[in-house]
């Protein structure tokens, strides 16, 4: 950031950078592939547990948090990331 | 607060300043005794250690440690080869000793305690916090353990971190290209020294993309492209085996357990680094604008996450240790300053918040000392201190003897000093090599190498190869059928089953030998042994049979 800036278009390279909201859109789409993926996997037939494995269950538990963590990124607009 | 109480805070935080580096120096203390020791240990102390040096040895030679491991001398390494260069310029004046990696290995940690500490002096300012930033990865169990061996994962660690110092400045006005093609650079050398360097890689990246998206791409691609130029030449020169024993043998079985595990271990003994660094992590996820630092923290993560990997183990937590002593000292400088940019506005509540400050980080380093304990604990100095802080009993057992040593981490394999049996046993298993009427089919490298006799098998890669259905075992069969070997050594038995059966129908224990704390196994050919009945008659005295050949 320049020395005495004020205004984000001052400070930053704001056509180069990521902003929050950016950022909270590939957060909640990684949380989303995430929760999906090990979800979907008992239908192509991976892994050794029968039913919801244990792996499944952090799988799906890190996917919701990257969600929520997205969702409040998103909520913060276009400030640098 | 008053100036007496004021006083009384400013004296405290002084006296505790002192205690913590006090108490930061003796685990530097306790990490040098241990490298001295070790730099004086002839054999493996880690097994793995003896084949990274053999690995040197063949790169001196001209030749490629890829090798196809179906046939004789069936040894391939599994690992990329930049730590194995680094060791090869001391061949000349040390020769084919153990203690060449392990200096490398050892400097490596020190470069690295002390680039965190120039990251946190050049951030944050002061002495304090980065003196102790830097002292805390080397006081960390993990660190402490694998940092002096013959193993490549602390040079990994180390180019890391430089690269972690070059590209969080790739936006500096005047030398922003330069830092960033530097921090490439040690980004190609952390995954050519090994490969789970690939987590550093992705934060660094990750971080230019948030900051300039093109000049990531451009980044990467020119990363890529440098990486996959020099992994297709490797593939082309060892005419396909780099792909096979790099890649496809290092795809093994993964427990979670394992990695839940290791976390919550990783966790109880750094946890106060750990707090402020997610503390710090979150801050700026927020409220700021996310770091090179935060974002390393949380990338290295993921290198943790592939701990519960057969063969893997707490060594996968190094990089997440120093990012978090890393982004702890940004986190605790960060507290301090923004204490002092506020003393114009609120100049008494500052002044207060100052005062206690002073207190608060150094007790936060002393809360945390503790938690990751680890001594020895025998001697004049080290019993002494030990009996002190009531540790002297709190021992770690071995296979066949307990370890004067004692870790907060629970059992662990490595740590302690060696003792003079030790060094007599290794003599003994020398004095086996030495008289074989064969070359050693030995576990560990170091017997073969001291003896002047090829390094024959790296069973380790053999079972990876052989659990991804990478390995022909016939020759290697025959070869112990017709009990071509002079001597068997084993300690933990990680051959593929076929190997160890046919080992078990050929060759007979002779006698097992306590040294560094495990039992090591010495077996004759049987050829041999019915060749000699009275060495027959006490080799079954002394043989556990050939249950253990399993």
């Amino acid at each position: 950031m320049s020395e005495g800036c004020t205004l984000p278009s001052l400070c930053y390279n704001v056509r180069a950078m990521v902003t929050k909201r950016q950022l909270g859109v590939i957060v909640i789409a990684l949380g989303v592939l995430v929760a999906l993926g090990v979800t979907i996997v008992d239908f192509i037939g991976a892994g050794k547990w029968g039913g919801f494995g244990p792996l499944q269950r952090i799988g799906i538990g890190l996917g919701s948090a990257a969600i929520a963590v997205g969702c409040v990124l998103f909520r913060l607009g276009d400030r640098p990331a | 607060m008053t100036p007496t109480l004021s006083r009384i805070f400013r004296d405290l935080g002084i006296v505790l300043t002192l205690l913590a580096v006090l108490v930061y120096v003796g685990y530097l203390i306790v990490y040098v005794v241990y490298a001295v020791d070790l730099f004086r240990w002839p054999f493996d102390y880690d097994q793995g250690e003896g084949f990274e040096l053999y690995d040197a040895i063949l790169y001196s030679r001209g030749e490629w440690p890829y090798r196809d491991s179906a046939a004789y001398p069936f040894y391939a390494s599994n690992y990329p080869p930049l730590f194995h260069m680094l060791i090869v310029p001391l061949l000349p004046v040390l020769g084919p000793q153990v203690l060449a990696g392990r200096l490398v290995s050892f400097t490596a940690t020190l470069i690295t305690g002390g680039v965190i500490f120039a990251i946190v002096q050049r951030k944050v300012g002061g002495w304090f916090i980065p003196l102790i930033s830097g002292l805390a990865f080397l006081a960390s169990n993990y660190v402490y353990q694998v940092g002096p061996l013959c193993r490549m994962h602390m040079t990994m660690v180390m180019f890391e971190t430089l690269a972690v110092a070059f590209i969080a400045e790739f936006e500096h006005p005047r030398h922003g290209r330069r830092n960033l093609i530097l921090g490439l650079l040690m980004l190609l050398c952390a995954g050519y020294t090994k490969q789970m360097a690939v987590f550093t890689v992705a934060a660094l990246l990750s971080y230019v993309f948030l900051r300039d998206v093109k000049k990531a791409i451009a980044a990467g691609v020119l990363l890529a492209a440098v990486a996959g130029a020099i992994f297709w030449l490797l593939n082309v020169v060892t005419e396909g085996q780099w792909w096979i024993n790099i890649i496809q043998a290092n795809v093994n079985e993964f427990d979670y357990r394992q990695t839940v595990f290791l976390f919550g271990q990783w966790f109880r003994l750094h946890t106060v680094f750990i707090l402020l660094a997610a503390g710090y992590l979150t801050y700026e996820l927020f409220w700021d604008r996310l770091s090179a630092y935060s974002l390393w923290f949380f990338f290295s993560l993921g290198a943790g996450a592939l701990s519960g990997k057969w063969g893997a183990g707490f060594g996968y937590f190094t990089t997440a240790v120093a990012a978090a002593c890393l982004t702890s000292g940004l986190a605790l400088g960060r507290l301090r300053n923004v204490d002092c940019r506020s003393q114009l506005a609120i100049r008494n509540s500052q002044s207060a918040t100052r005062t206690l400050l002073a207190v608060l980080i150094p007790l936060l380093y002393l809360l945390q000392a503790p938690r990751m304990l680890h001594m020895p604990t025998s001697g004049p100095v080290f019993g002494s201190l030990a009996r002190a802080l009531g540790v002297a009993d709190a021992l770690i057992e071995g296979d066949c003897v307990t370890f004067q040593y004692h870790d907060a981490m629970g059992y662990t394999q490595l740590g302690h000093l060696l003792t003079a049996d030790d060094y007599t046993a290794g003599e003994e298993i020398l004095n086996y090599v030495r008289t074989a009427d064969g070359p050693a089919f030995s576990e560990e490298a170091m017997f073969s190498l001291l003896t002047g006799e090829p390094v024959v098998t790296n069973p380790t890669q053999l079972l990876n190869l052989y659990h991804n259905g990478l390995l022909d075992t016939t020759e290697i069969i025959e070869r112990i059928s017709r009990q071509e070997f002079g001597v068997v050594i084993f300690r933990a038995q990680f051959y593929p089953q076929p190997v160890l059966d046919a080992i078990g129908q050929n060759y007979q224990p002779v006698e097992h030998l306590c040294m560094n704390g495990f039992y090591y196994h010495i077996l004759w050919p049987r050829r041999r042994l019915a060749g000699s009945s009275g060495l027959s008659d006490s080799a079954d005295g002394l043989a556990h049979a050939s249950s253990s050949v399993r």
